[in-house]
């Protein structure tokens, strides 16, 4: 009979394997309940922060996307929008307040795998309100305060530069389509109408991606390191990015003209316009 | 309104350029202590792979004449810990922690391979003269997780040896290594294990147990297990 045959065997292995330790206790057991202990604190703190990480993520998203809908730049965000957000930081930083402990001291550096998915999100989306608000990117010490302010008093949060370089080039991708949306809706691309003593800015969300990628290009990170592999993978991602907007601009160049003012492109048109982006 | 005039500030990318810089420096330090452990590592791992052949009573000596390439491993574990020490432990932690690990299984297999005793991790940080599992602050140190994975490469080089015993004519070695290895396996067990390397080189434990009970039944089949050791399993069950 095959199935006695495996019964047998299933219970010699567990004789060797099960029963054994249970009836001569071994001798290092109380260094393993040392481990053991110690090691499931370390999960835990891995989980919690895991779980944050993606709550913060996604309530990031949900900023940006509520940011999307600004049309002005240079300018306070709409109210309507601000106060529709607000909830949303206040969410981002009880996230970040309910695992700031676990990440102080020794620890700071060793979750840093398992938050910076929530920090990268939170830096796109400071870093696209700090633009539309001040047409300016948002500096890396500036940055580092907001986030450190999120982890309440005494623990702060940290920013590092990768969690700094890798945010800052999602949010390019955010500028592209503030762009496009502003160009399909407006005519017009997206520029702060302000003469600055006198003279006359230049500046449009075009130029000012370009100079973005100028300066995240110009970066130089070891070639072994794994930032560098995350920096050439979104750079590829930014190069498409200026082209579409480019794309965008050279329609709207060319048939811009053409249009009446005050004329609105229909849903159709939107989406052909992104399409030539392509 | 000068901040406003320009998209990017170039400081910023200068300051974070500098940051990048200064890390690759420290990165290029490490590595350069890391490399010569290696080196050390290999050099202690070739002399002990001789405790394969040689019978156990001239063991002891061959042991003490690996002492030196052990006690340079130490050394450079010390270099390293006073270098790693000016920067956050697990910023950087990844450079050296596989290193760290081989020279803890060369210490663990020389000191199994001698008096087939276990180091404990506090007598293996008091070896390196490294603290252990620390937490309370920010310095070089020895994790549980490497301890346990150093362990995990003595089981795996104590079931080769128990087979390599038996063909030096040493009978007893692999009753010896299958407690060793049960209780090991035993204490591996109540630990809650995620999906982490240590999960996954852990599950190869079981199957090392079943090697190492493999030749002691090949041995007790043909009557080859010693008398002494025959009571003495006899009185333990």
């Amino acid at each position: 009979m095959p199935q006695s045959n495996t019964q047998n065997k299933k219970r010699s292995a567990e004789d060797a394997f099960g029963e054994r330790p249970a009836k001569m206790e071994s001798p290092f057991m109380p260094m393993f309940e040392g481990f053991k202990s110690e090691l499931d604190e370390h999960h835990d703190r891995r989980e919690r922060i895991i779980k944050a990480s993606r709550d913060i993520t996604a309530t990031s998203k949900k900023i940006i996307f509520g940011l999307q809908r600004v049309r002005n730049m240079k300018q306070p965000i709409p109210g309507a929008i601000t106060k529709s957000n607000q909830p949303l930081w206040d969410l981002i930083s009880k996230a970040y307040s309910s695992i700031s402990t676990d990440l102080q001291g020794l620890n700071t550096y060793r979750y840093s795998k398992q938050i910076t998915g929530g920090t990268q999100e939170f830096m796109e989306a400071l870093s696209f309100q700090h633009y539309l608000e001040a047409q300016s990117l948002v500096s890396l010490q500036e940055a580092s305060r907001s986030t450190a302010d999120l982890g309440g008093p005494n623990n702060p949060i940290l920013l590092s530069e990768a969690d700094y370089l890798l945010g800052v080039f999602d949010m390019t991708g955010e500028l592209m389509r503030f762009a496009i949306t502003v160009m399909a809706t407006s005519g017009e691309v997206p520029s702060a109408k302000l003469e600055v003593e006198g003279e006359q800015s230049h500046r449009n969300v075009l130029t000012d991606l370009r100079d973005v990628r100028d300066f995240l290009k110009a970066v130089d990170v070891p070639h072994y390191s794994s930032l560098n592999k995350d920096m050439n993978k979104k750079m590829e991602v930014l190069e498409t990015c200026v082209v579409k907007v480019e794309n965008a601009l050279y329609g709207l160049t060319v048939r811009g003209a053409e249009r009446p003012k005050g004329w609105l492109p229909d849903e159709k048109m939107v989406g052909r316009d992104e399409v030539v982006g392509h | 309104m000068a901040s406003n005039t320009v998209m990017v500030d170039s400081s910023i990318f200068e300051d974070i350029q500098q940051k990048i810089d200064d890390d690759t420096a420290f990165n290029d330090e490490l590595r350069e202590t890391v490399q010569q452990l290696n080196k050390q590592v290999r050099s202690a791992q070739a002399a002990l792979s001789q405790v394969h052949a040689i019978p156990r009573d001239q063991l002891a000596a061959h042991i003490t004449k690996t002492q030196p390439l052990i006690h340079a491993e130490i050394t450079t574990i010390s270099q390293l810990a006073t270098k790693a020490s000016q920067q956050p432990y697990y910023k950087w932690n990844h450079v050296w922690t596989r290193s760290v690990q081989d020279a803890c299984f060369t210490i663990l297999f020389a000191h199994y391979a001698a008096s087939s005793a276990l180091l404990t991790i506090e007598d293996l940080g008091a070896r390196l003269s490294i603290p252990v599992n620390l937490k309370d602050r920010d310095a070089f140190h020895l994790t549980i997780e490497e301890y346990l994975l150093a362990l995990i490469s003595l089981i795996e080089e104590l079931a080769r040896l128990a087979r390599n015993a038996v063909t030096i004519g040493d009978y007893s070695r692999p009753l010896e290594i299958a407690r060793f290895v049960n209780n090991i396996h035993a204490g591996f067990q109540i630990l809650n294990l995620k999906n982490d390397i240590l999960r996954r080189r852990s599950d190869g434990i079981k199957y090392r147990l079943k090697e190492v009970e493999d030749v002691v039944y090949d041995l007790s089949l043909r009557g080859l297990v010693p008398k002494e050791e025959t009571k003495d399993e006899e009185m333990k069950t």
